[in-house]
């Protein structure tokens, strides 16, 4: 269950009906990273698939540089108001090191297209979990949310 | 000896070091990373301890701020 033990940005644990059953694009997201443009290819994905059982997953972190320096409430606002982003996002979360989120220990053990697990390399890195719960693609961050790697691997996974 | 804050090369950088990033975050470098997100131009500097993990990408020849730096001579 990929909601297992997630806690949405606004304290609240996520309602595993957002999330269960859904293909699910887990992305570590910050406000401040030359990435950051990255949220308008990710809530055109969430337009596009969202209603096929398809939802974008957005995990603020910290750990880069410092670009996510914001409060809950700051974050959401900043990805409403500048973004227009749809999707969930929970709390603040580490995605490495020892004080990683368990969600994060599961998606860090599959490798990329390359063949390299591990650590979360940047912001912006992209973890694809299928309707079965299964992880099924590993995208690190240079590569766009609509490239056609990423669209070819949601749209096989769709419920 | 512990240094005074100062600015030194990125790659003068070494393990041990307490940095501090634009974000004014410190960190403690327990690794460096020979490049960063494929670019040889780069660097990566990480604290992974019980403490924290946290990343500082540096240009390798750009400048940090080393807090504090202490010496095995001493």
């Amino acid at each position: 269950m990929v909601a297992d033990g997630l806690t949405g940005i606004d304290g609240r644990p996520i309602d595993p009906a957002i999330l269960d059953r859904k293909a699910v694009l887990v992305v570590n997201v910050a406000s401040k990273c030359g990435l950051t443009p990255q949220y308008e290819g990710l809530e055109r994905l969430q337009a596009r698939y969202g209603a096929a059982g398809f939802t974008v997953l957005g995990v603020p972190c910290n750990q880069f540089a410092g670009q996510e320096p914001g409060t809950p409430e700051e974050i959401q606002q900043f990805c409403s108001t500048t973004y227009g982003a749809s999707f969930p996002l929970t709390e603040k979360l580490d995605v490495n090191g020892s004080h990683r989120h368990p969600l994060y220990e599961r998606l860090t053990a599959v490798p990329d297209t390359e063949g390299r697990a591990g650590e979360v390399e940047w912001n912006f890195e992209k973890f694809l979990i299928s309707p079965a719960g299964e992880v099924v693609g590993r995208f690190r961050p240079q590569i766009e949310p609509e490239d056609d790697q990423v669209t070819r691997a949601i749209e096989r996974v769709l419920p | 000896m512990t240094v005074a804050p100062a600015t030194i090369r990125a790659t003068h950088v070494r393990l041990g070091d307490r940095l501090r990033d634009r974000s004014g975050t410190e960190l403690t470098v327990t690794r460096i990373d020979e490049e960063f997100m494929g670019q040889a131009n780069m660097l990566a500097f990480v604290e992974d301890s019980e403490e924290q993990w946290f990343k500082m990408p540096a240009l390798r020849d750009g400048n940090v701020e080393l807090v504090r730096r202490d010496d095995e001579a001493d």
